[in-house]
């Protein structure tokens, strides 16, 4: 929730306060962000005292546990989007498109 | 080249937490990882807000825009009966084990507890992977299908670690969308995770 509140006001700042020159300057901000939180992922991994033996007796059955949940996930959000999230800009698109074709 | 700085962030954080580099730096920057990733979403916010028209782009959605998480969680319970059948471990485990959608530290956690080390490792395990790979699938997602698609294998963590590479690779509206993904994906982890398990 805090972190909904937190992006709520960057969104406001975003709107009202913050000037577009230095949008770049943001980007570089999130770049940086980003790397220290992987950073940090990885340093949290490498102190967890079993993490290498788990990895090799447990790896394939998880692996296998990542990749079947994942690919479902990508074939389901695709169709559903497709269905239902693009048709809308599809036909907005050709509507343009016939206007356009009229004039 | 952000994958690549990626992989080099990841292998440097675990060399750097395996030989204990640095310990008290280290050991700061773990305690902070939550103001890093505020100052993120602050970022994250900024750049939406620069974006005008964001908020009626969304409006046109309406519900539809529960579709995604929904798709996601069916899809990832569904996954985990697939590989029950698969490894033939219990239906209800396999389930709650993909239902952790990437939530890694409370999956492994929760699973640990209520179905035993060995599953809590393996949920661990499985859900860091999606994670991971989450990173290098967002890129050509986008290439390839279109932008919400990338937010499928990010699951729980699309609010939150992978928001970053959403931000690079899709769009402002996604962006929104991906957040509000996470935030109910989130909400759904630990309730199913008791539901599958309980079976």
């Amino acid at each position: 929730m805090e972190i909904l509140i937190v992006m709520c006001l960057g969104i406001a700042a975003g709107k009202y306060l913050f000037p577009r020159r230095a949008a770049k300057a943001n980007e570089r901000l999130q770049l940086l962000c980003t790397l220290l939180l992987i950073f940090s992922m990885g340093v949290m991994l490498g102190r967890r005292e079993d993490f290498f033996r788990e990895l090799s007796s447990l790896g394939l059955t998880s692996l296998l546990l990542c990749l079947v949940p994942t690919a479902l996930s990508v074939l389901a959000v695709y169709r559903l989007s497709r269905r239902f999230l693009e048709r809308r800009e599809e036909g907005a698109g050709e509507k343009e498109k016939a206007e356009e074709a009229r004039k | 080249m952000m994958v690549i700085l990626s992989v080099a962030a990841l292998v440097c954080g675990v060399l750097a937490g395996t030989l204990d580099v640095l310990p008290g730096a280290l050991d700061f920057l773990r305690k902070h990882t939550g103001a890093v990733l505020y100052v993120l979403m602050f970022s994250v916010g900024i750049s939406v807000g620069l974006h005008r028209g964001l908020l009626q782009e969304l409006r046109r959605h309406h519900v539809k825009i529960l579709i995604i998480p929904l798709g996601i969680t069916a899809a990832s319970a569904l996954g985990g009966v697939v590989c029950s059948l698969i490894t033939r471990m219990p239906l209800g485990l396999g389930a709650a084990i993909t239902s952790g959608m990437g939530w890694y530290s409370l999956a492994g956690v929760t699973i640990g507890n209520l179905a035993g080390a060995q599953a809590g490792s393996i949920a661990f395990l499985s859900n860091l992977m999606r994670e991971i790979i989450s990173f290098f699938l967002i890129p050509p997602l986008a290439a390839r299908f279109n932008s919400y698609t990338c937010i499928a294998p990010a699951g729980a963590t699309s609010e939150d670690t992978t928001l970053p590479m959403m931000i690079r690779y899709t769009n402002e509206e996604t962006v929104v969308l991906s957040v509000l993904n996470g935030m109910i994906c989130s909400a759904l982890v630990p309730v199913l995770i008791s539901l599958f398990c309980s079976l």
